[in-house]
């Protein structure tokens, strides 16, 4: 048995070839179903992001797995096989343990560590098993898969920290307030990032969403997005202490909030911490506003160090999951073999038992039946014997496939032990 | 009944009602929001009151100004912070100066009402039992304490990489401010609960062992002081909202001033064995 993986993603097509190959959810039971009919493949598993496509099989040794599965890539698509050829990437046996690994952690992904690819796996994981496409061999990688990723999220920070600049604003929130639960979020200006921002902090738990903005209409249908109340434009500093984050992204030439302002909010505030998050050019609120107590101005440029930074800690981090990727695909090697050998060895053992069982009736039917302690004596040291025949081959063959080299062996041992027949 | 007699029987009486106010300020810090207010400046009201009453039947009886002794002076100067505190109360609405100044009256008040002694302890039981408690209070308020200091140190640096903006991994780990916040604010409120509670009993307990003896003592002294910290920290930050800096060098103050009261009070333990 074989595992092989035919596939493109992000890195080795561009969108214009991903969109043509890419499969929808309804489309997927049908393809499962053409994929069971390729010959020499018994399982199957199609994963279809917008970022990659891939079909992972288990198949026959013999099986020409990367011309199989590149021709019914193109030919299920209604493409030419010659024209997706130099996207595709195909990996074989362990490469294809140590990719399906990688994808699942997301090492493999566009912005490595992003949680989402784990969702996507499981459900087409979900998809071929609900169409009884994936059952034992195949089966067992994925579900590894799963518990890899796993093990990269919690012993590495991998997925820690937030890299986009919305989302960044979002983790930084959370430093400072913990729970995001009942905090309250004003918009100054009706931007997309703020609108990005304020939708992440609304999922967050944010408990109200106000919106003040120049032109009222624009206010308006922002604080509709955001079920959120409007304020005056022209006073509404006199709410501000309460506030606990406010995002500015207004269009206005000079400072919106100076840092006298902002002094006599937080003296209002009781100088509970408040969050100002600057993202206009030019900036809206006076950058001295920071050095008051408890204020915490991040502009557009901060913002974007936070996530450079990130960006930069999660690679040291993905150095760290290759290496549990490195280790868990061995394990999977070990496991795959001895679930190879453990037919062998356990027939191995039962034909040895099946002649001390048939050896021992032979002889009571001659000596007629013996004492309990003797039959307890001859049972143990018969016993003993088989065991210690058997322990010679079964040593050398899980010696022989810890060197990959067992194929031969475990074959000439099927015939000379007859485990092949009945 | 003689008139002095009947000044110290109205001045306790006077800090009987008082303490309504000390459960007031207490119950307020636990909270973490007013409670109980309207009740306790009542009776704040009517201990201002017998208290008048108290220095009154006091200057009648000697025909002086009952500021002759420490504990006069004190009692005095609590009545004079009370009637301060009513003034301001009423001309300005400035409730929330009751957290500092309920429990400083009321101790102040009971301070001064120690002046005449009373039979000493009935039962050794109860001696050992009372001292005891007042120990335990102590050491659980010191630990609470710590623990402030330990969390307002956190928070300063938390504080500092958010405003610095500088990502460094040694204290990403840090927990969020508004999660310090609260413990801060739980264990300082305990903290000063602990510590009020073992100071009473502590003074009440020296009072009896000892009669008018114990208040000279310089540890004495540094105890009331560390309290009295205490209580300026608990006001500061429910009422000004103290945070950061100023909030840990504050912490780290009350915590010094606790180990010194602490170390004063070691030497105290060979007499008691006697």
């Amino acid at each position: 048995m074989r595992l092989a993986i035919t596939g493109l993603n992000h890195t080795t097509a561009p969108v214009e070839v991903r969109e043509r190959l890419a499969v929808s959810a309804d489309a997927l039971p049908s393809l499962l179903y053409d994929l069971r009919h390729v010959p020499g493949v018994t399982e199957s598993m199609v994963l279809s992001t917008c970022n990659r496509v891939e079909i992972a099989v288990a198949a026959d040794e013999q099986c020409d797995t990367e011309s199989a599965l590149a021709g019914f890539l193109a030919k299920s698509r209604n493409l030419e096989e010659a024209w997706i050829r130099p996207h595709l990437y195909h990996f074989r046996d362990r490469d294809a343990i140590r990719h399906m690994f990688r994808v699942a952690a997301s090492l493999d992904s566009m912005i490595v560590g992003e949680p989402q690819i784990l969702g996507q796996l499981k459900d087409a994981y979900d998809a071929a098993r609900t169409s009884g496409s994936i059952n034992g061999f195949l089966d067992s990688v994925v579900t590894r898969a799963f518990s890899v990723a796993k093990r990269v999220r919690t012993e590495t920070e991998i997925g820690q920290s937030a890299v986009s600049v919305s989302y960044a604003a979002v983790e930084l929130a959370r430093q400072i307030f913990g729970s995001l639960k009942g905090t309250k979020v004003l918009l100054i200006g009706a931007g997309k990032m703020s609108e990005l921002a304020a939708r992440h902090l609304e999922r967050a738990g944010a408990g109200e969403i106000a919106v003040t903005n120049r032109s009222p209409e624009r206010a308006r249908a922002m604080a509709e997005l955001f079920r959120g109340r409007i304020l005056d434009y022209t006073n509404f500093t006199g709410q501000l202490h309460e506030m606990d984050v406010v995002i500015a992204s207004s269009g206005a030439p000079h400072f919106i909030l100076t840092r006298d302002q902002m002094k006599k909010v937080m003296a209002a505030r009781r100088n509970r911490p408040m969050f100002l998050i600057d993202i206009a050019v030019p900036r809206n609120i006076e950058p001295s506003a920071s050095e008051l107590d408890g204020v915490f101005l991040y502009d557009i440029d901060d913002l974007q160090r936070v996530v450079q930074n990130n960006v930069t800690s999660r690679q040291t981090e993905a150095g760290e999951a290759e290496k549990i990727v490195a280790d868990e695909v061995e394990r999977m090697i070990a496991r795959l073999k001895a679930r190879e050998l453990t037919p062998t060895i356990v027939g191995l053992q039962q034909y040895l038992e099946g002649i001390r069982s048939a050896e021992m009736e032979r002889m009571r039917g001659r000596f007629g039946n013996l004492t309990p302690q003797q039959e307890e004596a001859l049972d143990a040291l018969t016993k003993a014997m088989m065991n210690k025949i058997a322990h010679a081959p079964i040593a050398e063959l899980r010696r022989q496939a810890g060197s990959g080299q067992h194929h031969h062996f475990l074959d000439a041992l099927r015939r000379i032990f007859h485990l092949n027949e009945g | 009944m003689v008139p002095a007699d009947m000044s110290i029987f109205w001045l306790r009486v006077a800090v009987v009602l008082y303490a309504a106010g000390l459960i007031h300020a207490i119950v307020t810090v636990l909270r973490r929001q007013p409670a109980w207010f309207r009740p306790a400046l009542a009776a704040f009201a009517a201990a201002n009151l017998l208290h008048a009453v108290s220095i009154t039947e006091s200057w009648f009886a000697t025909g002086l100004l009952p500021a002759n002794n420490f504990f006069q002076s004190v009692s005095l100067c609590a009545f004079l912070i009370g009637v301060f505190f009513l003034f301001v109360y009423w001309r300005y609405s400035f409730a929330s100066l009751s957290v500092f100044l309920f429990p400083l009256v009321f101790l102040m008040a009971l301070l001064g009402s120690t002046e005449v002694p009373v039979p000493s302890w009935s039962n050794d039981g109860v001696r050992s039992a009372w001292l005891l408690m007042h120990v335990a209070l102590v050491l659980l308020g010191y630990a609470a304490l710590i623990l402030t200091a330990v969390a307002s140190i956190i928070y300063l640096i938390q504080e500092r990489r958010l405003k610095t903006k500088t990502a460094s991994s040694l204290f990403d780990k840090l927990p969020p401010l508004g999660t310090l916040d609260n413990l801060i604010n739980r264990s300082m409120g305990l903290g000063f609960v602990l510590l009020t509670l073992a100071t009473v009993a502590g003074m009440t307990w020296a009072f009896i062992e000892s009669g008018t003896r114990w208040i000279g003592d310089a540890k004495i002294a540094i105890s009331l002081l560390t309290w009295w910290l205490c209580l300026v920290m608990v006001f500061l930050r429910t009422s000004a909202g103290w945070r950061g800096r100023k909030a840990a060098v504050m912490s780290l103050t009350v915590v010094g001033c606790s180990a010194l009261t602490w170390a004063a009070h070691v030497g105290l333990r060979p007499e008691l064995m006697k």
